[in-house]
């Protein structure tokens, strides 16, 4: 059966766009928590059931609209359908009754708006989803009251604000420069724009607010621990890869080796991998560990975008993997952050299991074999590796990409060391486990049937890799793992000296 | 006569008749005052669809009579008078919708509707004025029916602010009169027309049209409130909200920013006012009014003050889009008369509810005002962000068809002021927006009021919201045929192929 994909677009949209209506009647509230996980299945249906080709044009939309799905989109929908379902579920059973309402209006807006970018070809319609998922995300990041939380906002307005100003200069001067209203005709066109490098930089700029790039990541780790923890799941998962969809759709990428842009690039994504650890580590908060590992992990796409930029021969290639560690690493850091918010049983079996399940996706990030990561990981390493690629600086990326492991894997660390200081043993709301567990099985399980492809690069899915790529795989691990323990063991000296 | 020459008079007449009817109404007939209100708002909105739906198919509306020799009243409908006909038409009724909900129990509301309606013909007439002539008999009557209505209150404040505001446009309306007489003396009575008269003119009056035309901005700029020129407006804003609303949205900086396109459109022609220098100086002037009221309206902390110093920032878009020469930007520009009002009224209508209901005036009292009128805050969200431009809202379609005018004929500077506008107005609403939703309320309000089962009174709650989900209306669906967007292309389209 082929499911209609134009329909299911606009009922994928509109139903959460519409769902704030529900507002209005203020005894529909219980409904209203329900009907959470249900808004993303419409497009959770669309990823998974219509293939990427269809059309949908709106000429009445804005300048004239068009949505359409390729490959890439549909990887980033997919992930943006999926996270906010299992971070809705997990919702029903978190939110508290104070300001529902309000929360759940933002949820609503923020989700229309960030599905709506994945399929958005047209640049109004494009921006006009990231502003609405930019704006409506503020009310999901001081939903708390607290002044932390006010605070957290307060920088994250400022710099959306000013990111949002850039991309609307940066798309200004590239459709003025395509003579088209369509993301698609901007690439070409930029490329060979006179005012090209003041384009990019805008774009570089304006999407780098929002996927945390060094300098403007600011907002990120204070706004994402703040928020309510189904929110910072979708924050850290999906919106941040707006950012880097933006980079994908509207960037020169593959069209001319812009060698100096790509450098920037490079070393902007490796000081985001390896300095974001080294600040994530010092963190005594589990949620703000995380929102560091967050920009760290972005960093390792910067990278890749920068090697994209530098070297179009291999830009289709670095598409696809970059695809594929977007969705990954939403899976993977939805699930982490969902752990942060369950308490562990009481049983000393059922404790193991549920750390079990939170360090899993954990250690996927840093590449654990027989994970998502893992895949990620070698997929990353065949697309950077040094003899097929052509610039400058491609010789010092397999050494960043091991740095990036080692210092993944000690965030995670750190993460659940600060987590077991702070998790109760008590019940659960059933909701909020399902929604957890939901999101570990896709991270961990449901992801091998998804529509990834890579294709050439590695075979997936790669249950068992072979035994140089495990090697690859584990020593960045181990070095880690010798790290920790010895920073473990400095802390334990120091604090026993002390009586 | 025709019907096609009877249209425009009945057009014009239908608000001077019942700004009569409700003089000659009692005090107390308050049914009766509101049917004629109502009714004559409506049967003009038909009118004016009509005629939308005429000019569309190319009818020619159109009357005129000689006054004495040499000067001749003239009344013509061309896409632009409809722009604006249009824009008056839609927000009248829901201004008297909401002046009825908003003047209920006060004193002189007959006073106040009959001058109201005074005000709103004047509109008509500056819209379907066919010459400079006409357009200047509608602007002074514009000037004299809305000083009534900013004293209305009587008190102290309201009368100095009305005192400001006589000097102000009396003085700018008697420079305007003087550069008509002057351009009469030297070129005749000159109708509007598509492309304007001056294109090739003599070189030996090139000075004359060029000092000409500095007195004419300098007396249409008054009302447009162009720097340095913008003093009254914010005074004005002791009117009652009604009145506000319709002096910043449709009324009286309109009527100035409208006799600046017809200027240089149908009087210069942007050809001949671009060749003589003209426009160049004007789209700095109107960028730098742009920032600088913007700049302004950041360190007020009275919401309406705000809102003032916010109308003169975003009036000068529409000067500065037809200064900027090129077709798309014109189209920017124009489109802004309109997006600017819808955006426009609706804050005011809701800084006005706030005031009726709660009591509020100050910025610092609106904390948590979102729980206890979410239908009003909703409405001030929607204008606020329209104002900011964020797309998909009124705003954003302005901004984006502007930038890209801009980038088209070369003028990239403008790119960095509709940044630094946007920057500043998200810097003078958001935090009212968070006040608004994300803050706790403090305390009681200060004068609170009840409705009942709804947040305010209807009258009042209606017509914010109608225009709230205009303003997403004509953003979203900008390239349906009628919209805002594809009329002001149209009226281009017309200007340039005359």
């Amino acid at each position: 059966m082929t499911i209609p994909g134009p329909a299911l677009a606009i009922l994928a949209v509109c139903l959460p766009l519409l769902y704030p209506a529900m507002a209005l009647q203020t005894n529909w509230r219980r409904a209203m928590r329900y009907a959470l996980p249900l808004l993303p299945l419409p497009a959770l249906l669309l990823a998974l059931g219509a293939d990427s080709g269809w059309q949908l044009e709106l000429p009445w939309l804005l300048n004239g609209g068009l949505w359409a799905m390729d490959d890439l989109r549909r990887l980033f929908l997919l992930l943006t359908a999926v996270l906010w379902a299992v971070a809705g579920l997990y919702a029903v059973g978190y939110l508290e009754d104070r300001h529902l309402r309000r929360f759940c209006v933002c949820w609503g807006l923020t989700l229309a708006g960030n599905l709506g970018l994945t399929m958005a070809v047209d640049i109004g319609s494009f921006y006009g989803f990231f502003a609405l998922m930019t704006f409506a995300g503020y009310g999901l990041v001081v939903h708390e009251g607290t002044d932390e939380a006010n605070h957290a906002g307060r920088v994250y307005i400022v710099m959306a604000v000013l990111g949002e100003m850039s991309i609307l200069a940066g798309l200004l001067l590239a459709a003025s420069a395509a003579g088209s209203q369509l993301l698609t005709e901007l690439p070409a066109a930029v490329a060979h724009a006179p005012q090209r490098n003041l384009i990019i930089a805008l774009l570089v700029a304006g999407f780098g607010v929002k996927a945390g790039l060094p300098l403007l990541h600011f907002w990120l780790p204070l706004a994402h621990p703040v928020s309510p923890t189904p929110a910072s799941a979708v924050l850290s998962g999906t919106m941040i890869k707006a950012g880097l969809l933006g980079w994908l759709v509207t960037l020169p990428l593959g069209e001319i080796a812009l060698s100096g842009w790509g450098a920037l690039m490079v070393v902007a994504g490796g000081v985001g991998a390896i300095g974001a650890a080294i600040l994530g580590v010092l963190q005594r908060r589990p949620k703000a560990v995380l929102a560091y590992s967050s920009i760290s992990q972005m960093g390792l796409m910067v990278l890749m975008v920068g090697a994209a930029l530098a070297d179009p021969e291999r830009a289709p290639v670095l598409f696809s993997v970059i695809g594929l560690y977007a969705l990954h690493h939403g899976l993977a850091k939805g699930s982490l952050f969902l752990s942060a918010g369950v308490s562990l049983p009481a049983g000393r079996m059922g404790q193991t299991i549920v750390w079990l399940l939170i360090a899993l996706p954990g250690l996927s990030l840093a590449g654990l074999p027989f994970t998502s990561g893992a895949l990620a990981k070698l997929a990353m390493k065949a697309g950077l590796a040094k003899d097929s690629l052509d610039f400058e600086l491609a010789g010092y990326l397999p050494l960043l990409m091991t740095a990036g492991a080692v210092a993944t894997l000690l965030l995670v660390l750190r993460y659940l060391w600060t987590l077991s200081a702070k998790l109760k043993t008590g019940r659960n709301p059933p909701m909020l486990t399902a929604g957890w567990l939901a999101a570990v099985a896709v991270s961990l399980v449901a992801f091998w049937w998804m529509p990834w492809g890579v294709a050439g690069l590695v075979k997936a899915p790669v249950w068992l890799p072979a035994p140089y790529q495990l090697w690859a795989l584990v020593w960045p691990m181990l070095i880690a793992l010798a790290v920790a323990g010895l920073a473990l063991l400095l802390s334990r000296n120091r604090s026993g000296a002390r009586p | 006569m025709t019907l096609e020459e009877w249209m425009p008079l009945f057009a014009l007449m239908i608000s001077l008749v019942a700004s009569l009817v409700i003089f000659a109404l009692p005090e107390k007939g308050y049914v009766r005052r509101t049917s004629v209100n109502l009714g004559a708002a409506l049967l003009k909105l038909v009118v004016v669809v009509v005629m939308v739906w005429g000019v569309f198919h190319g009818v020619n509306y159109g009357v005129s009579f000689t006054m004495v020799p040499g000067v001749t009243f003239v009344l013509k409908a061309d896409a632009l008078s409809m722009l604006f006909a249009g824009l008056s038409a839609v927000l009248w009724l829901l201004t008297t919708i909401y002046a009825v909900g908003y003047l209920e129990d006060s004193p002189n509301r007959r006073r106040f509707f009959g001058f109201f309606s005074l005000c709103v013909a004047s509109t008509m007439g500056i819209a379907l004025a066919g010459n400079l002539f006409t357009f200047f008999l509608f602007y002074e009557m514009l000037t004299l029916s809305t000083y009534p209505l900013v004293v209305h209150r009587g008190t102290a404040k309201a009368l100095r602010a009305g005192r400001t505001y006589l000097i102000y446009t009396l003085t700018g309306g008697a420079v305007l009169l003087f550069a008509i007489a002057w351009l009469h003396s030297m070129a005749g009575d000159l109708p509007f027309r598509d492309g304007g008269h001056f294109v090739g003119a003599d070189p030996d009056i090139h000075g004359s049209l060029i000092l000409i035309f500095i007195l004419l901005m300098a007396g249409l700029g008054v009302k447009a409130a162009l720097f340095p020129l913008h003093g009254w407006l914010p005074q004005a804003m002791v009117a009652p909200a009604p009145v506000s609303a319709l002096l910043h949205a449709v009324a009286v900086v309109k009527a100035g920013a409208f006799g600046i396109v017809r200027v240089v459109y149908d009087i210069y022609g942007v050809e001949a006012s671009s060749a003589l220098g003209l426009l160049e100086p004007l789209s700095w002037l109107a960028a730098f009014t742009i920032l600088y009221a913007s700049t302004r309206a950041l360190w007020q902390a009275d919401l309406k003050r705000r809102l003032a110093f916010s109308t003169i920032s975003q009036v000068s878009y529409i000067i500065l889009g037809i200064a900027l020469v090129g077709p798309l930007a014109a189209i920017g520009g124009l489109v802004h008369l309109l997006h600017q009002g819808i955006m426009k009224i609706t804050l005011f209508f809701c800084a006005g509810n706030y005031a009726e209901t709660l009591g509020i005036h100050r910025i610092d009292e609106m904390d948590g005002a979102g729980q206890r009128m979410p239908g009003t805050s909703l409405a001030f969200t929607i204008g606020a962000f329209g104002m900011i431009g964020a797309p998909p809202l009124a705003g954003f379609i302005t901004k984006w068809v502007m930038g890209s005018g801009a980038l088209a004929v070369d003028m990239d500077w403008v790119i960095l002021v509709l940044v630094g506008s946007s920057l500043l107005n998200a810097a003078y609403f958001l935090p009212i927006v968070h006040r608004l939703w994300f803050r706790e309320v403090k305390g009681s309000w200060p004068e609170e009021r009840h409705w009942g089962r709804l947040e305010t009174s209807p009258w009042l709650l209606w017509p914010p919201l109608l225009t709230a989900v205009a303003t997403v209306v004509v953003g979203v669906l900008a390239s349906l045929p009628f919209s805002p967007l594809s009329w002001a292309e149209l009226i281009v389209l017309r200007e340039s192929s005359p």
